[in-house]
């Protein structure tokens, strides 16, 4: 990085050195999926390759569901919005409900477009359909 | 000509799983900016940097993944490809490298498989460089 023109750049570039920190695990979170390759070589298709794209991410997304590891590290986390209770002034938008949420948007929108490659896809047992869609 | 079923290996790292579409839209006036070069050669000491989430993100997960990258050689160049009104899926949340030799491609290939970005699973494969040049992901 350069520092000659730093007092020069915005605020924003000034928060972006700040928080300079990689978004690279280190060697030993490698994870290793019996029967889900991370190193693909065999000769695929790009929809064969973004099929199996989409799998992946499910299973993993299922799996933080299931062992409840969907916050990130301090160091990934954004920062938290305004509060909002209930009308029992408990606190709704928790860090454990917007992350969960995320997770689970996201594999709505996953599962929605597995469907439409395969109408055959059976979602995951643990999946429950939106009944409505809301924000 | 398949050997195997095994792909022919490339100059070009395709990384997997790295990012989600939302971190990648932005629709405010800056968007234009990247859509049209996909950072293809992002300038490092960039001057007037916008102050725009979006923006500062992907130029973060760019240099995350560049410095991470050069580790296993010389890169040519890279791309991030952006959400387009037509096709969300093509190219999202896929990050291409061109090494300057299919063996540095390979190593990195090997090398960063499975590792995590950003809590999620990356997974590599190789692309064809035509395919590569001619924005088909």
């Amino acid at each position: 990085m350069k520092s000659e023109s730093e007092d020069q750049q915005t605020d924003g570039a000034d928060d972006r050195k700040r928080k300079r920190r990689s978004r690279w695990g280190g060697e030993e979170s490698k994870v290793n999926i019996p029967g889900l390759p991370t190193a693909i070589t065999a000769n695929m298709s790009k929809e064969q390759l973004d099929t199996y794209l989409l799998h992946m991410r499910l299973e993993e997304i299922g799996r933080k569901l299931r062992t409840g590891d969907y916050v990130p590290p301090e160091r990934e986390r954004s920062a938290s919005p305004e509060p909002i209770y209930d009308i029992q002034g408990k606190r709704v938008n928790t860090r454990e409900y917007r992350y969960r949420k995320k997770l689970e948007d996201e594999r709505h929108r996953l599962i929605e477009e597995a469907v439409k490659r395969n109408p055959d896809f059976k979602p995951p047992a643990d999946y429950k359909r939106p009944t409505k869609v809301q924000d | 000509p398949a050997n195997n079923g095994e792909m022919q290996p490339t100059r070009i790292l395709q990384l997997l799983n790295m990012v989600t579409p939302e971190e990648l839209i932005d629709d405010d006036e800056y968007a234009g900016m990247f859509i049209n070069d996909f950072y293809v050669s992002y300038d490092r000491n960039h001057k007037n940097i916008p102050k725009n989430i979006s923006f500062l993100l992907i130029l973060d997960i760019f240099d995350d993944v560049h410095e991470e990258c050069s580790k296993y050689g010389k890169i040519v160049d890279m791309k991030i490809p952006r959400p387009t009104q037509t096709g969300l899926m093509a190219g999202i949340g896929k990050i291409f490298v061109r090494y300057e030799r299919i063996e540095e491609t390979g190593v990195a290939l090997r090398a960063l498989a499975g590792r995590k970005f950003a809590e999620r699973t990356v997974l590599t494969s190789y692309i064809d460089e035509d395919r590569y040049l001619a924005d088909d992901f």
